[in-house]
């Protein structure tokens, strides 16, 4: 055997299937959600040319498969054979001794995401301002499952992985700091009342 | 003259029935190219994100397989410096066990020179001299005092 088959098949994969799976799924996630909550930004922002309904639904899709993604980013790592996380040490905040820190912060990122996500199929009962006012935080959250990948990411340290990460998270946090310098921005006072001359 | 409907090629106008039938289809043809265009959206992005995951995969799997795995290479290094670190101790201790020979020798060599009448002077001094160093040489590198002794 030559030293190039030897390079070629350096490692056996085949007992971290379970953490490949789980590996993609994160990085399926970050895109996914990245791409979502630009969508969501660019709905409530004037500068759109896309049908706000096409938009609206756009959104509500990727918001779906981000949650999907997550869900089986956390479920293949109970899988791996290696790190050995039960059910409760990836979706309970501080129960992992695993980098602990980093997976509580990617634990809270998808509840957060989930219970904002979600709540828009009872915004009925909510109410639809405080709704709104709710669905802001769905920001936060992203910006914690970032923070997640990148602290806690294998690949955090690729080159690959970090020039994929700008592509997405760039744009969507420019919108999110439009969006925030906008809303800073004070009201234009009211006018005053023209005084009647009889 | 009464305006006339084109579509009913110039005959009776339209009744408010007909009107109201007629934007009822249109809003109904409206929605369903809202709700076709719904449906297309969501298999796209249902597709995006298997046509992602696959890719993913197939990325972080080729990356493994090649050996340029982040984790592994890290862990790795982990195990590579354990080893060395572990055979750099286990030499120590070796040298250590050396010195402590040397030690018991040159202490016994010491003890004869001062009996030994014949370059008492010399080899005294010597010695003592060796001997000192040989204590600082073994505290402070071991591997020096196994090139004196050699």
């Amino acid at each position: 055997m030559s030293n190039g088959q030897v390079a070629v098949i350096a490692t056996d994969a085949g007992p971290h299937l379970w953490w490949l799976a789980s590996r993609a799924a994160g990085i399926v996630a970050l895109i996914l959600s990245s791409v979502s909550v630009s969508a969501g930004l660019l709905m409530g922002g004037r500068v759109r040319k896309v049908r706000g309904t096409d938009l609206r639904v756009a959104h509500e899709a990727l918001s779906l498969a981000t949650l999907a993604a997550i869900a089986v980013h956390g479920l293949t790592l109970v899988g791996d054979g290696f790190l050995k996380l039960s059910l409760a040490d990836v979706s309970l905040p501080l129960a992992s001794s695993y980098k602990t820190f980093w997976t509580t912060t990617g634990i809270v990122a998808f509840w957060a995401l989930a219970l904002l996500g979600l709540s828009y199929y009872a915004r009925t009962s909510i109410g639809a301002q405080r709704w709104r006012m709710l669905h802001r935080f769905t920001a936060l959250a992203w910006v914690l499952g970032l923070a997640h990948s990148l602290g806690e990411g294998t690949d955090a340290g690729q080159t690959w992985y970090l020039a994929m990460t700008a592509i997405v998270a760039v744009p969507a946090l420019a919108l999110l700091a439009t969006r925030l310098l906008s809303s800073r921005k004070p009201s234009a006072p009211p006018a005053r009342p023209i005084p009647r001359t009889e | 003259m009464p305006p006339t409907d084109p579509h009913t090629g110039g005959g009776t106008p339209p009744s408010p029935e007909q009107k109201k039938r007629r934007a009822q289809a249109v809003a109904r043809g409206r929605l369903e190219a809202m709700r076709g265009r719904a449906r297309k959206i969501r298999r796209s992005v249902a597709a995006a994100t298997a046509a992602l995951f696959v890719a993913a995969f197939l990325g972080v799997y080729v990356q493994l397989a090649a050996g340029h795995d982040p984790a592994l290479d890290a862990a790795a290094k982990r195990r590579a410096a354990a080893t060395l670190s572990a055979s750099t101790s286990s030499s120590t201790g070796s040298g250590e066990s050396a010195s402590a020979k040397k030690r018991a020798e040159a202490r016994r060599k010491a003890s004869g020179s001062v009996e030994s009448s014949s370059s008492a002077s010399e080899s005294g001094s010597t010695s003592e001299e060796s001997t000192s160093e040989e204590g600082s040489q073994e505290s402070s590198a071991p591997s020096s005092v196994t090139t004196s002794q050699s």
